[in-house]
């Protein structure tokens, strides 16, 4: 039998990134019969504390990584037992780092969360042409593109990217994101981009908050 | 004052006539110059004297001698593939790294018990398969006979080199190109006695290396670069544990040996500003790039080293001449108070820095910083 107590201490575990107790607290809950949704809800739990503790300064990004890390190997042992439930996409994001910029670690811990999150990603990787970011808008009808540079050189193809998909009559059915080193919320209104995301966390909210997910900080 | 009167007497923590200019120079030199990136970055001779126009142009009294966009040391010294302009990139951009993890876990192991050399040689064996040894080795000997003879042009002209050796301030910036930045993250946790016992030998090889070379060019300060060490990347936990020994360990070993560590720290350092306060009084220079808070670091290490920086990139990229103007009188009245502040450029300068921009770092050095 399980009872509150267990499922508050596997959200406990995975804030406090104690993977050999997730992975444990995992197999008993398992054991027990619990809807593996109901596990998958606990370990979302954990990853909030995560972000905000991140938000608060006292993890950084290693932290991040680790908690993606336990999350997909948590994941990747509850997925078998799903069976018919259906652990719903919370939604799609685009992302990808614009063209004449090879630099995805920002990116790439956007994306590791924004799934952690529950959302599907279509990450597009790095130096990408403006067509492939309006091909993907068009294909998966996302509603959220991220877009992200380090280089200075890079920034101004995010506006180009944002033109065509002006041009290509999509703007209106897809609200933008940007972030990296050098952007900021001052350059993103310049350029027409709807939100800055200072961080992963902020890129996340984002997304949270235009797909409606409660809980957005 | 010369040029170099001015560095000493900022760096000794007394009052220089004025404040000293010394922007972050590699790739815009280039630009400025009128010759292609990837000669700047392939071509000694073109090299240094598009840094000796520059340099003399804007009137600096320190500048790098490029070396952060110089194509053999970035190929031997710099964990991940190089990505050239007009090679693999368009022309007249900067260089980029692939960083996809050269480096496996066993690979500390060779380190602790064989030292840098043959690790460096295994590692950039992976990336470069097309390079050979041999080709490495008379590659890295020639550009230690350049840097000297460069450093030597730049003082007949007046103007002091910025650093004669460039060195990661832990060993960890370099393991976390090498094996890539989530890896490398994750072995703080999952190896972190492997990863202490190879950093120690990698400290002590490298505090050597660059002493060695410091000693033949005569150019007595280093560049201490420090990035992915920052809190933007790591837990305090492990910064005290594992990185913060380390730096301490180079800066003091550099200090005793005389030479002046140029600590280049890259991202928001802000929270380990206080760490600082145990090197050596006097005898360091912190270089910051915009996004740690400059002035917390006057104030909390004003008094024990030189602080450099930090017009940021966007600035000079995208501001406007009054915009630069406005942040450099800004600094100058706030962090150089006193002295102990060098005028520079928050990192290196962008390719697409505009002119009117780095000649506002010179209009205001010239306008607002003199103390006397």
């Amino acid at each position: 039998m399980t009872d509150n107590q267990d499922h508050n201490q596997l959200s406990r575990s995975m804030a406090e990134l104690d993977e050999g107790s997730v992975d444990r607290m995992i197999g008993r809950l398992l054991l027990d019969g619990v809807a593996p949704l109901e596990i998958i809800h606990d370990l979302t739990a954990g990853m909030e504390d995560v972000s905000r503790l991140y938000q608060e300064e006292e993890y950084a990004l290693g932290e991040l990584i680790y908690a993606g890390v336990i999350f997909k190997n948590a994941m990747n042992r509850i997925r078998p037992c799903l069976k018919n439930e259906n652990a719903e996409s919370r939604g799609i994001v685009v992302m990808g780092t614009v063209k004449g910029d090879i630099h995805d670690l920002g990116k790439n811990i956007v994306i590791m969360l924004l799934e952690c999150h529950g959302f599907g990603v279509i990450d597009l990787g790095v130096d990408v042409p403006r067509e492939r970011f309006v091909n993907a808008i068009q294909q998966s009808g996302a509603k959220l593109l991220g877009m992200s540079a380090l280089l200075t050189t890079a920034l101004p193809e995010m506006q180009e990217v944002i033109r065509a998909l002006d041009h290509a009559g999509l703007r209106d059915q897809v609200r933008i994101m940007i972030g990296g080193a050098t952007a900021s919320g001052k350059f993103g209104k310049e350029i027409g981009a709807d939100f800055y995301g200072r961080d992963a966390v902020e890129g996340v909210n984002i997304a949270k908050h235009l797909y409606h997910v409660e809980g957005v900080s | 004052m010369t040029s170099s009167e001015r560095l000493d007497a900022v760096i000794s923590g007394t009052v220089p006539d004025r404040v000293p200019l010394a922007p972050l120079l590699d790739h815009w030199a280039a630009i400025h110059s009128g010759i292609s990136v990837y000669d700047l970055m392939t071509d000694p001779d073109k090299r240094i004297r598009a840094i000796l126009k520059t340099a003399s142009d804007f009137k600096w009294d320190m500048t790098f001698l490029a070396d952060t966009a110089n194509e053999t040391l970035l190929r031997i010294g710099v964990a991940a593939r190089l990505k050239m302009p007009g090679v693999d990139l368009p022309a007249n951009c900067a260089h980029q790294f692939e960083e996809t993890g050269f480096m496996q876990v066993s690979d500390y192991a060779l380190l602790e018990t064989q030292g840098v050399v043959p690790f460096f040689l295994a590692i950039v064996g992976r990336i470069y398969p097309e390079m050979t040894m041999e080709r490495a080795l008379a590659d890295l000997a020639r550009v230690t006979e350049e840097i000297k003879e460069h450093g030597r042009l730049l003082r007949q002209s007046g103007i002091e080199p910025a650093v004669g050796f460039v060195i990661p301030g832990c060993s960890f910036e370099y393991f976390s190109l090498a094996r890539g930045i989530s890896e490398g993250l994750l072995d703080l946790r999952r190896h972190p006695e492997t990863m202490r016992k190879a950093g120690k030998r990698y400290c002590a090889d490298m505090l050597a290396m660059a002493i060695s070379a410091i000693v033949q060019n005569g150019i007595q300060r280093v560049f201490v670069g420090l990035s992915r060490s920052s809190p933007v990347f790591v837990s305090t936990k492990h910064f005290e544990t594992i990185i913060l020994p380390e730096i301490e360990y180079i800066v003091n070993g550099f200090v005793n040996a005389g030479i002046t560590p140029v600590l280049h720290c890259d991202t928001d350092w802000t929270k380990f500003l206080p760490y600082f306060q145990k090197f050596p009084a006097g005898k360091c220079i912190l270089e910051l790039d915009g996004f740690t808070d400059i002035k917390a670091a006057k104030e909390i290490l004003g008094k024990r080293m030189a602080i450099m920086g930090d017009v940021p990139s966007t600035l000079t990229a995208n501001g406007t001449k009054d915009e630069v103007l406005d942040y450099c009188r800004n600094l100058i009245k706030t962090v150089g108070v006193g002295g102990g502040f060098i005028l520079s450029t928050g990192c290196s300068i962008p390719v697409n820095a505009k002119e009117e921009n780095i000649l506002a770092l010179t209009e205001a050095v010239e306008e607002w910083g003199w103390y006397q």
